[in-house]
């Protein structure tokens, strides 16, 4: 009866679940699905989302949202807590890029802060946002995991290490 | 024996009577203290508790917020509130009734006040010729406060200090 | 039975059972901890942190402190709640709880019966050393029942557990990480379930609160009387709670035999009907042309009494089936007293051919609480969620401790838990049992034996059948018949079929009552086939079908409304039309009923009156009244008695409703439970046919029950209004598309007009045409022929 024991299942009609996304995501999903105990489909929530959210151009709408919960047969308020938890899902528009510099403690001891401060007066975007010639997206992100090279920025699907604001400018001239 | 001799002639001289007189004589023209009333009044402390009155705040909004305390407080049960939503959505009165009559003018329902809404004015001259008149409405309360608004303020203030 | 351990809690030795969680331990003992996220019928979140206990097993001190309601006891633990170092904790716990909460007690509506108010003041620091500025959370709009403040919500998670594990339906969430997370829905959607309103009680805070009720009282102002809910047949125990002459809300009353701790959302705030605009305050008259006259009590009785008299045993009595049990006895007794025969309470029901061998006193077969454990259940015609809501929560229990849950219904239902469905059309329902009979090489006699010959049970049907069979081997099977079974034209022959399932597979049969005291009529005698005591009838008098077929010369109406209320409206309508004088003791005046009747007395309606109202498993369950009636409404007893008195029937001299129970009460001691038919079914051919006809499905949704409900505005906002709903094929065939308007039309000019809605759930050759909804009161019968035509 608890809510983390027993999965709860709102069942899909086939029909409509086999018309969902494209059949290249059905099958990537499909994959993440195997991974798990069949009543527990709904494991496979974060791939599921990361692959929607690619397809879409970098970010969720709440009508994809409900696709992924009609497709692992959850109900629609989980996937949103998930999504809405999660750093790496964006919920609004994003620019062609993301460059996520990281503000958790090693980082922010080894210089983030004046990335993020130098990112907001160069670009004159704030945290969250997208410049304005839509190229990338500026987010703060919680650790990254590579506190060994701190200051650390991702951007897109790759890490940048020991940053300084030049070398990061240089990275993002780069960009396009 | 001697003792009732000396009352005879005491009182066969009015001599009490003059005693008595010379009180009298003496106050004749000394400074007076009455306070001649309606002419002349006493001074009053800004924590008197007088008449009633529902305060606003400066933008004209009531203040009251159907909270309920004073309502609960009154050791008189003088108070009486029904509430309700208002149309924006916010907590209001629709009816708030003080009984004069039953009033004790303890000033609990004053202190209990969260937001400084029902206070006692310094307003201490009023009548009724009328049953009814003793219930002090919603929008007399507010009428009060409305009028005496400057004097109440004034009373918070000098009282502020010590609170 | 499992070993005992013993543990100390604060100095005091406590017994335990291994595995259960020290606050459930110390509760027992009566040994207070703080605590907002626990709750005793939901999962542990441990996330409140307000539990926290010292604790040492074995001599050897925990590390830190542990939550109480997420450790569980062991042989010698010893616990402490308040040491230092735990009231250290309970302070900095509200210390922080507070830094987010806002200060707005006195706008509250929890203000004064609020967890956290209560904790601070026994647990917490006097002084808060937060300064800064606190978080703001924008609200939500969860509809017209549940008012929201979520600035003041602590993160308790309750009401998304509700959702989770009890409503079976996750309707709220909690969005967002750290600072920002939040309790909502993401999207703004009005919560839907039947048991939404629970989450109110289960907030601790103000974060939840009832919209209906909102602002209107402060805790210390209510009176709080018990009462009982007067809408399905558990008969929720309430908490009425009165300010001066208003009832201001209603909250349940924990009684784990019926409700648990749960009430369904019509239980909770039906009482807004109580002050509809269209309630009856006096005695009315309709004079010439039509017009209504005001009149007093002596005179309104007077003329009541002389017609009553003048119709003798041409008298016909219909009484909703929520009416108490004391009305029901004394109306049949005044009926009765007259030599008139016709009374009934089944007002939806449509065939009475079975009466010779209805069940001696119908009940739910097994205890609410035992519903829960069977492993076997078979719903037949009821769509249990919105007739029976806790019930269905039961029957949900039942069904994830993996118990087999299958129904038969005219449409599919939306169900919170798994079940295996079939569905079928009216005429379809009797094949599907039929078949489910023969895979249990069931060959039945009479028409049921015809029925079994021509079907054949497919592989499901077989294995739900053998699945009935095992839960039946072991007690623990269940045949339950709905109110869509009763509304149904072969009712007889779904009982028997039922019978016979049951028969086979050793489940037992049981009923739900179609209302609060459906079950009560059979003790109090208020139908034609049973005597007080539920004893059989000699002479059966005429069925609510029959007494409208062959109009009676003064009907008396009792608490219904015949638009509404009854199998047939427009045909109801037509037969009392066609009677002299039609008395209606009402609490509302409504269009049908002020058409029909020449007579309205007021009586008091549920919260206002004394009475007795007799649950599924057929408890009597009494209650007083909690506020006067409006105006000069009066107690139904009391216009019975004085009605008897008036009419100089022997023993009508009742001084309180206790009385008039005492004497039924008797009269019952050797009423016994018994859903066993009486006597055999002769051979009744099957009213509906396998045609290619459209069949209407009237069911009765969740807030068109009663009169009261029909009048709880709140309820009213997002309920079902009049529609028909198709198969989308069906639509698609009959040249129809969402939105359309047609025309109903069951014969006899029986006309309304609705727009249609597509839904796959519903089987071809079906209408879902509800009843009891604002239009349907033109309609015929809840399931018969019915043709649609575009407009």
């Amino acid at each position: 009866m608890s809510l983390k024991s027993t999965p709860q299942t709102l069942p899909t009609d086939p029909a409509v679940r086999e018309n969902l996304f494209n059949p290249e995501i059905r099958a990537a999903i499909d994959r993440h699905i195997a991974k798990y105990p069949p009543e527990w489909k709904q494991s496979a929530v974060m791939p599921a989302l990361t692959l929607v959210q690619e397809w879409n151009g970098g970010w969720l709408t709440i009508e994809l949202m409900n696709e992924v919960a009609a497709y692992l047969e959850m109900p629609p308020i989980a996937v949103y807590e998930v999504a809405s938890f999660y750093g790496m899902y964006d919920l609004k528009p994003t620019g062609r890029h993301k460059v996520c510099v990281c503000n958790s403690i090693s980082c922010l001891l080894n210089g983030s802060e004046a990335l993020i401060e130098h990112v907001k007066k160069r670009y004159q975007v704030a945290p969250g946002e997208t410049t304005a010639d839509g190229k990338f997206t500026f987010k703060e992100v919680e650790c990254l995991g590579a506190c060994r090279h701190a200051p650390v920025v991702l951007i897109d699907k790759t890490y940048g290490e020991n940053l300084t604001p030049e070398a990061l400018d240089r990275w993002i001239e780069e960009l396009d | 024996m001697l003792q009732a001799l000396r009352e005879y002639f005491q009182s066969l001289l009015l001599i009490e009577l003059f005693r008595g007189l010379g009180v009298t004589g003496r106050y004749l023209f000394r400074t007076k203290f009455t306070v001649q009333y309606p002419e002349e009044k006493a001074p009053l402390s800004p924590r008197f508790r007088g008449l009633h009155a529902l305060r606003r705040y400066p933008n004209g909004e009531e203040r009251c917020i159907a909270c309920k305390l004073c309502e609960a407080t009154c050791p008189a049960l003088a108070i009486t509130i029904e509430a309700a939503p208002r149309a924006d959505g916010s907590r209001r009165t629709t009816r708030y009734e003080i009984d004069l009559f039953k009033c004790i003018f303890c000033g609990f329902c004053e202190e209990s006040c969260p937001v400084d809404s029902i206070v006692e004015t310094s307003v201490y001259e009023y009548h009724f010729e009328r049953r009814g008149e003793n219930i002090l409405t919603k929008e007399k309360l507010l009428a009060l406060g409305d009028q005496y608004e400057a004097e109440i303020a004034a009373a918070r203030a000098a009282d502020a200090p010590y609170r | 039975m499992t070993q005992k351990v013993k543990i100390e809690i604060d100095g005091r030795t406590c017994e335990a059972t291994p595995g259960e969680m020290i606050i459930a331990v110390a509760d027992r003992a009566g040994i207070p901890i703080p605590r907002f996220c626990y709750h005793k019928k939901l999962s542990i979140a441990a996330n409140c942190r307000m539990c926290l206990v010292e604790a040492e097993q074995g001599g050897r001190p925990f590390p830190k402190l542990v939550p109480a309601c997420a450790t569980p006891v062991m042989e010698g633990m010893r616990v402490q709640t308040r040491s230092a170092l735990a009231r250290e904790a309970q302070q900095s716990t509200l210390e922080f709880l507070l830094i987010n909460h806002p200060l707005d007690c006195p706008i509250c509506d929890q203000g004064g019966e609020c967890e956290l108010q209560d904790l601070t003041l026994r647990y917490g620091k006097d002084k808060s050393r937060y300064a800064e500025a606190k978080r703001v959370v924008k609200d939500e709009n969860l509809g017209p029942l549940i008012a929201t403040e979520m600035t003041r919500c602590i993160h308790c998670t309750r009401c998304v557990r509700f959702g989770a594990e009890i409503a079976g339906l996750r309707e709220l969430g909690a969005t967002g990480r750290g600072d920002h997370m939040r309790i909502g829905t993401y999207v703004e959607q009005t919560l839907g379930h039947e048991l939404s309103g629970n989450i109110i009680d289960l907030c601790p805070v103000g974060a939840l609160t009832a919209k209906p009720s909102r602002f209107r009282a402060r805790p210390w102002e209510l009176i709080q009387v018990d009462g009982i809910a007067p809408h399905d047949g558990l008969g929720s125990h309430l908490h009425l709670h009165v300010r001066g002459r208003q009832l201001v809300r209603v909250h349940p009353r924990a009684q784990e035999a019926i409700n648990e701790t749960w009430i369904s959302d019509r239980d909770r705030f039906s009482y807004t009907g109580l002050s509809a605009p269209d309630r009856l305050g006096e005695p009315m008259i309709k004079r010439e042309g039509g017009c209504w006259q005001a009149l007093e009590w002596q005179g309104a009785l007077q003329i009541a009494a002389e017609r009553i008299r003048e119709a003798g045993s041409e008298l016909g009595a219909l009484i909703a089936p929520n009416a108490t049990l004391e009305e029901m006895y004394l109306l049949q007794r005044l009926v009765r007293g007259l030599g008139a025969q016709a009374i009934d309470s089944r007002l939806r029901q449509q065939d009475f051919r079975g009466d010779a061998a209805d069940a001696s006193l119908p009940w739910l077969g097994v205890s609410i609480a035992k519903v829960e454990e069977q492993e076997g259940i078979l719903l037949i015609g009821s769509d249990i969620r919105q007739e029976q809501p806790l019930l269905a929560h039961r029957v949900r229990k039942a069904a994830l401790a993996g118990g087999l849950v299958a129904t038969v219904n005219p449409y599919r239902l939306d169900l919170t838990f798994p079940a295996i469905q079939f569905t079928a059309s009216p005429s379809g329902m009797l094949r599907e049992l039929a078949a489910l009979a023969k895979a249990l090489r069931k060959r039945g006699s009479g028409t049921l034996r015809t029925l079994i010959s021509e079907v054949k049970p497919t592989a499901q049907q077989v294995e739900v059948a053998e699945q009935l069979k095992q839960a039946g081997k072991r007690y623990r099977g269940l045949i339950l018949l709905g109110a869509l079974a009763t509304a149904h034209p072969d009712y007889s022959l779904l009982r028997a079929l039922a019978h016979l399932i049951a028969d086979a597979t050793r489940a037992k049969v049981g009923f739900l009552p179609a209302a609060a005291n459906s079950f009560g009529a059979y003790l109090a005698g208020a139908l034609p086939h049973r005597l007080p005591g539920a004893r059989p009838a000699e002479t059966p008098g005429l069925s609510a079908e029959a007494m409208l077929n062959k109009p009676r010369k003064v009907y008396l109406l009792w608490g219904l409304e015949p638009g509404f209320d009854l199998a047939d409206p427009a045909k109801a309508v037509q037969g009392l039309d066609r009677a002299d004088f039609v008395i209606a003791c009402t609490g509302y005046r409504s269009p049908a009923l002020e058409r029909v009747a020449d007579l309205l007395l007021p009586i008091a309606l549920f919260a206002e009156t004394s009475g007795t109202l007799v649950n599924a498993q057929l408890d009597w369950q009494s209650f007083r009244g909690a506020i006067p009636p409006p105006v000069e409404a009066r107690p139904g007893w009391k216009v019975l008695r004085v009605l008897g008195n008036l009419l100089e029937l022997e023993g009508f001299d009742y001084r309180s409703s206790e009385e008039v129970l005492e004497e039924l009460r008797k009269q019952c001691a050797h009423a016994k439970p018994n859903n066993d038919p009486r006597g055999d079914l002769k051979k009744l051919p099957p009213r509906l046919s396998n045609g290619d006809r459209l069949y209407r499905i009237g069911n009765v949704p969740i807030y068109a029950l009663d009169a009261l409900v029909r009048r709880a505005e709140p309820l009213q906002a997002n309920a079902e209004f009049l529609q028909v709903s198709l198969n989308p094929d069906q639509a698609a065939e009959m040249g129809l598309g969402a939105g359309d308007q047609v025309e109903i039309d069951q014969g006899e000019g029986k006309l309304a007009k609705a727009p249609v809605r597509l839904d796959p759930r519903i089987p071809r050759g079906c209408a879902r045409i509800p009843a009891g909804l604002s239009g349907s009161e033109q309609l015929g019968p809840q399931i018969g022929p019915v043709s649609l035509e575009k407009r």
